[in-house]
């Protein structure tokens, strides 16, 4: 009786297999700060958006940018620097029950990772096109720019990054080796963001804005492709995921 | 690690694990293949998809379904022959057309003012269910891409007809002939208005009388099976769970 008793007190002070309040922030952050930049490209992309030689085009839209390369390169060193410090030096002889409460941490991670993918690849993007499709550039730096190449895939790819970090550092699933398709998923992804060279270098010599299909882009297309790496990364979590529950499920 | 301890209390606690991971699997895998597809799909036919004066029986028909068929054929790679789960391509279509939605309204209407019957996407529903029921009915992939592919081809006109039908009805402004759609893209004037109106349909055939999309149609199946077959075989190696050597 005693050592049941023990038993349910150890339940209750042990910490949840997944932790619900750090899913719904994670998810809810991304949420409510790219609800902010859409606002402020509302107001701030006519007003002082549309020539890159006015005095306000400085003030609302380069100092954005610098801030944001400021915050992104000290997030990424903070965040993935944490995650490899804190790593777990004996990750190979942790319980199962704390090997699925890391699944589900590593689940949070991609969670976040595919909104932070969503807003990236599918919400900015699409709408750089219709903002050139609008307004002839005079930058490489365009607001829509500004957003989607120099902060939306950032964020996407500080995400991955921590995502893959997390699971090299604290999954025993993920100490065999580096994961092919998780490299894909996250690395192809990344290099979207040098191809915006290429895009840069194109539109500085050519006027092309009547196609948003045109060669040029052909790179981001490519890379585009590499999310499905994602599909890999769910087979091996599967199968792990089937090693920890298999014979209580049977 | 002790392979004699189990990860779980209970058999009921392993089931709400089990549907609790299902749950989170299914948002990240709808949410990033939106991203990859979405992504793809606007740079190799979003002209096409953009803006209705686009939306011709030529291009449009042809194109779409040959560059919308890649990503439901990698998923069902991996959904229906791992798992026997049989809606990844309707899956990657209803993921797509939730992200060029959430885009037409917030930004092509909210941010630069285009009307929304004058930027809706195009639909590939129809096609993506016929591939999925291809799939399900048959079991195999030989029969998913060609009967499916080409239905996915075939499909996408009759599917998108009922909402471009008014769009194509025929006006005469400043005495010229023509379409409501092309009207439409005179008054919203882009940075670059593109010649494409009068770059198709040069030639003289007409097989089938005046009706060319058919033509289209047909053709864009055909190049879908083919996609479909490639594409397959891209999601097999997109779901290979290999490692490089370890350290």
């Amino acid at each position: 009786m005693a050592a049941t008793t023990e038993s349910v007190k150890a339940d209750a002070a042990e910490a949840p297999l997944l932790n619900k309040r750090n899913m719904i922030l994670g998810i809810a952050i991304y949420c409510v700060f790219y609800a902010w930049v859409r606002w402020y490209e509302g107001v701030y992309g006519w007003s002082a958006g549309m020539d890159s030689f006015a005095p306000e085009f400085e003030t609302y839209w380069m100092n954005f940018l610098y801030i944001e390369f400021v915050l992104e390169v000290s997030t990424a060193g903070i965040l993935w620097g944490y995650l490899w410090k804190s790593r777990d030096r004996k990750v190979m002889s942790i319980t199962p029950r704390e090997e699925l409460r890391r699944h589900f941490n590593h689940w949070i991670w991609l969670m976040m990772y595919a909104t932070a993918i969503y807003f990236g690849a599918s919400y900015f993007t699409e709408q750089d096109g219709t903002w050139h499709q609008t307004i002839v550039r005079d930058t490489d730096f365009t607001p829509s720019h500004v957003i989607e190449f120099y902060l939306s895939y950032p964020v996407y790819i500080i995400t991955g990054g921590a995502a893959f970090l997390y699971a090299k550092t604290r999954l025993p699933t993920y100490q065999q080796g580096n994961s092919i398709q998780y490299m894909v998923a996250t690395v192809g992804p990344f290099m979207i963001l040098p191809n915006v060279g290429l895009n840069e270098w194109g539109h500085t010599f050519w006027f092309m804005e009547e196609l948003f299909v045109a060669p040029l882009h052909y790179g981001f297309v490519f890379f585009g492709w590499s999310a499905l790496g994602v599909l890999g990364v769910l087979n091996i979590e599967i199968s792990a995921l089937a090693k920890l529950l298999k014979k209580d499920l049977a | 690690m002790s392979a004699s301890q189990s990860a779980v209390r209970s058999r009921a606690e392993a089931v709400k694990v089990s549907r609790t991971l299902d749950w989170m699997i299914m948002f990240t895998l709808f949410f990033v293949i939106l991203g990859g597809y979405h992504v793809h799909f606007m740079l190799v036919a979003g002209d096409w998809d953009f803006w209705s004066d686009w939306k011709d029986r030529r291009l449009w028909v042809t194109v779409l379904p040959i560059m919308g068929i890649t990503f439901p054929a990698a998923v069902q790679a991996v959904l229906w022959w791992r798992y026997r789960i049989a809606f990844g391509a309707t899956l990657c279509v209803l993921g797509l057309l939730l992200g060029e939605w959430v885009n037409r309204y917030f930004n092509f209407w909210g941010w630069t003012y285009f009307p929304v019957n004058f930027v809706f996407p195009s639909q590939l529903v129809p096609g993506a269910i016929v591939l999925d029921v291809v799939l399900l009915v048959s079991g195999s992939m030989q029969l998913t891409a060609v009967v499916g592919g080409l239905g996915f081809g075939l499909l996408f006109y009759p599917g998108n007809w009922p909402v471009m039908a008014p769009l194509h009805l025929p006006v005469e402004y400043n005495g010229m002939m023509m379409t409501l759609a092309d009207l439409s893209g005179y008054h919203y004037v882009r940075t670059g208005m593109p010649e494409y109106i009068r770059m198709v349909e040069k030639g003289t055939l007409r097989t089938f009388g005046k009706d060319v999309a058919p033509v289209s149609a047909f053709f864009s199946g055909f190049v879908s099976i083919i996609v479909y077959f490639v594409w397959h075989f891209f999601g097999r190696w997109f779901g290979s769970t290999a490692f490089t050597k370890g350290s």
